[in-house]
């Protein structure tokens, strides 16, 4: 699937960003500009805490644009969530958001923007192009480097009732704006920066090695491979270092700009599926299966595989395979342990094949998987 | 058959669209939906401007106008620009302003309630006033409050209204008795001088009485109804009967009155009354044939003079005397007496037979008067 003709017709779409220090002060600015009068700032407790959202806040104050804190947001967004967001949007007399944190409150807002328009369930919005009203202006301001929302069409939302994790895809996702501030970046814990980081780390590498890539999402995917392989070790090491943040933060804005023009493929389509079952944390569940999505689609893209490899693998005195290096590169990073170790059981190995197996990621996978497939890497990854 | 039915061309599908080739998958814009919102708008205003009312939308604060529709236009005459830089206050004729403020004072601290409207006139750009009934209704836009103001001209109703107010006065001052009733014989209106003729207290007291109360053959009203309903004009005399139960003569005619489809929905009496006109009418007839009779006494009288009188021109033509020239002189006086006699009684026949044609009924004696002059030819 992987030798397609290079004359196939590939999009690239992007919202208007911008990046550096003092980003996060223009979201007053561009709030207004975009028409808003009073908006919803979406947010989590955990970002309130340590004070980025009322910083974001003071910037819309001062533009005189008043605005409602939506805050009730866990880490994995769910269905509820959103529903209780855009009656709060409503009955707030809401025009526009702002969502200030990482991926769950962004994918929170975005899917807030998408019911407060059309009124209906946000799960009936699951799959691709099923938005058909644009949402109100979205401007968002990232306090993580790694989900990449504020660039990408897609809003994970959990169905907790189904327990699963429900993709929605479309263009009128992307937001409107994205400040890049890498400010926000220094109050990350350890445990996210790394899990953000390999988020973006797999956003990188399954866009680069998409059935659906692009020269141009090509220059993104390999510059956002190259800034992770650098920047992320030295983070670790000096979590304060605004100019290192800003590097991942690029990293995470190159792979944003790949995956969400190229798609992603099946690390997504079953970290999903464990998300879904097991509420575990997203970049984690990527950071166990990549090596081993690596080695069951090898074949398929055998040379940007070991161009990936190369890269991440620079300065190794050894050759190692391209999952080898992957799986070096996490263990770097202090992520050790198996599926197993987040709780994962043998017994539920089939169910998640059947969810990552209809999940969207994987229609842009270098290889075609089977279901089968699918389960002898959750085996391998157990 | 779909192309969901083999996984691998949905997949395939799906593949198109995450990668933003599907119909559908475009980058926001907001410019399609906005189009159709202006469309709709704009769909909705034109139903505005046809409206019979004029509508505007005023500024809960200064009582600016900042939108109307055409018909707000039209009646008034003012460009777009001149209606936009006035106050409602502005378009009230200059002698109604202060009342117009009081009234706006008063709502503002108390909201109207619904279905309440204010007459006020409004001035055109040419200087007229149309009358209007306005109702005022307080609405918010964001953080602005506005008032709407429905108008609705009044001109032609308040034409109406001085109409029927002139035919109800009409009605109230008529001598004659006038009553209408529904096609179930119950009364709905009678005028004063109705209730008065019947010896009723007043109008009042005769609404939903049945019609048969007011003759003393009730199956009247009955045979009044059916012929109104069958389009037989109706004009009768019959006795009426009073309240205490007395009766007297009345002249009735009636009309049934049609809606708008011409079916009839009641019927209206106008009733006169003729007692004191059957009195003179007796009175006139006795009068008549006491002449009749005085005419023809006259016409035997002078039959009964005029033969004595031959005798004596008889008698004087026979005698030769110079006296007999004189008595003939002044038998020729008493004949043309008689035969002024004669002519009287001549244009009295006229009279009669004027007054038989127009209904009278005089009697006089057939005669044809023989002149005393034709007796004394036929003898000379
Ligand atoms: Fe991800």
């Amino acid at each position: 699937m992987n030798h397609r003709n290079r004359l196939e017709l590939r999009k690239f779409v992007a919202p208007e960003f911008v990046c550096g220090q003092g980003a996060l002060d223009l979201a007053g600015r561009y709030a207004h500009n975009l028409g808003m009068r009073h908006l919803l700032l979406v947010t989590d407790p955990g970002v309130r805490a340590v004070g980025w959202a009322e910083a974001v806040g003071e910037s819309l104050t001062e533009a005189g644009v008043s605005f409602t804190i939506y805050d009730s947001v866990s880490p994995n967004p769910r269905a509820g969530e959103v529903m209780a967001g855009a009656e709060v949007y409503w009955s707030e007399g809401c025009n526009g958001i702002v969502a200030v944190g990482g991926g769950s409150p962004m994918d929170c807002a975005k899917g807030i923007g998408i019911v407060s328009v059309s009124g209906r369930d946000i799960l009936s919005f699951e799959g691709v192009d099923r938005v058909p009203l644009p949402p109100p202006p979205l401007i968002c301001v990232p306090t993580t480097a790694g989900t990449s929302a504020d660039i990408s069409q897609f809003a994970i939302i959990g169905d907790e009732e189904g327990r699963r994790k429900v993709a929605i895809i479309s263009k009128a996702l992307v937001p409107d704006v994205s400040l890049l501030d890498p400010e926000p970046l220094t109050t990350m814990p350890r445990d996210l920066t790394v899990d953000s980081g390999i988020d973006a780390l797999t956003h990188a590498i399954e866009a680069y090695v998409s059935n659906a890539s692009s020269p141009i999402t090509d220059l993104h995917a390999l510059e956002s491979i190259r800034l992770t392989s650098k920047a992320m070790p030295a983070v670790l090491e000096n979590p304060d270092d605004l100019n290192l943040r800003f590097s991942t933060l690029l990293a995470s804005l190159h792979a944003g700009l790949a995956f969400s023009n190229a798609s992603v493929g099946a690390v997504h389509a079953m970290a999903h599926a464990l998300g879904g079952v097991y509420d575990l944390a997203h970049g984690r569940c990527n950071a166990l299966l990549l090596e081993y999505v690596i080695e069951a689609n090898y074949e398929a893209a055998s040379i940007r595989y070991d161009r990936i490899g190369a890269i991440l693998g620079q300065g190794q005195d050894e050759w190692m395979s391209p999952a080898g290096v992957v799986a070096a590169f996490r263990r770097s990073l202090g992520i050790s342990g198996t599926l197993s170790t987040l709780g994962v059981t043998r017994d539920m190995i089939p169910a998640l094949a059947e969810r990552a197996y209809v999940d969207p990621c994987l229609a842009t996978n270098p290889r075609d998987l089977s279901r089968e497939e699918i389960e002898e890497i959750y085996e391998r990854a157990l | 058959m779909s192309e969901h039915s083999d996984p691998r061309l949905a997949r395939e599908a799906l593949r198109e669209k995450i990668i933003g080739l599907g119909e559908t998958s475009l980058h926001k814009s907001y410019y399609p939906e906005l189009q159709s919102r202006l469309a709709e708008l704009e769909r909705f205003r034109a139903l505005l401007d046809q409206t019979y009312d004029a509508i505007f939308l005023i500024q809960a604060k200064g009582g600016r106008v900042v939108d109307f529709n055409a018909t707000a236009q039209r009646y008034l005459g003012y460009s777009r620009e001149e209606l936009l830089s006035r106050s409602f206050e502005d378009l009230v004729c200059p002698e109604q302003r202060s009342d117009f403020l009081d009234y706006a004072r008063r709502r503002h601290r108390s909201p109207a309630e619904s279905g309440e409207t204010y007459r006020v006139s409004l001035l055109t750009r040419d200087g007229r006033d149309i009358p209007m009934e306005v109702a005022f209704r307080s609405v918010t836009f964001g953080d602005d409050r506005y008032i709407v103001a429905i108008a609705r001209d009044i001109t032609e109703r308040i034409r109406i209204e001085r109409d029927l107010r002139i035919k109800e006065s009409a009605f109230e001052s008529s001598i004659n008795g006038i009553l209408i009733a529904d096609l179930e014989r119950a009364v709905t209106y009678a005028n004063p001088s109705f209730a008065e003729m019947f010896g009723y207290s007043g109008p009042e007291a005769l609404r939903g009485m049945n019609l048969e109360s007011f003759f003393v053959d009730p199956s009247v009203a009955e045979e009044i109804v059916r012929d109104l309903l069958q389009n037989r004009p109706v004009i009768l005399e019959v006795e009426g009967l009073r309240r205490d139960e007395s009766s007297f003569h009345i002249e009735v005619s009636g009309s049934a009155v049609q809606n708008e489809t011409g079916q009839p929905f009641c019927i209206m009496l106008i009733v006169m009354d003729i007692t004191e006109r059957i009195r003179l009418d007796n009175l006139k007839r006795e009068s008549y044939a006491q002449l009749g009779k005085n005419i023809e006494q006259f016409a035997v009288i002078g039959d009964h003079i005029r033969n004595p009188l031959q005798v004596i021109v008889g008698c004087a033509e026979m005698i030769d005397d110079p006296l007999a020239e004189k008595i003939l002189e002044q038998a020729g006086l008493i004949d043309r007496f008689i035969a002024e006699l004669d002519r009287g009684w001549v244009e009295s026949a006229n009279v009669r037979n004027f007054l038989r044609k127009h209904g009278e009924d005089v009697e006089l004696p057939e005669r044809r008067p023989i002149g005393l002059s034709r007796l004394m030819d036929e003898d000379t």
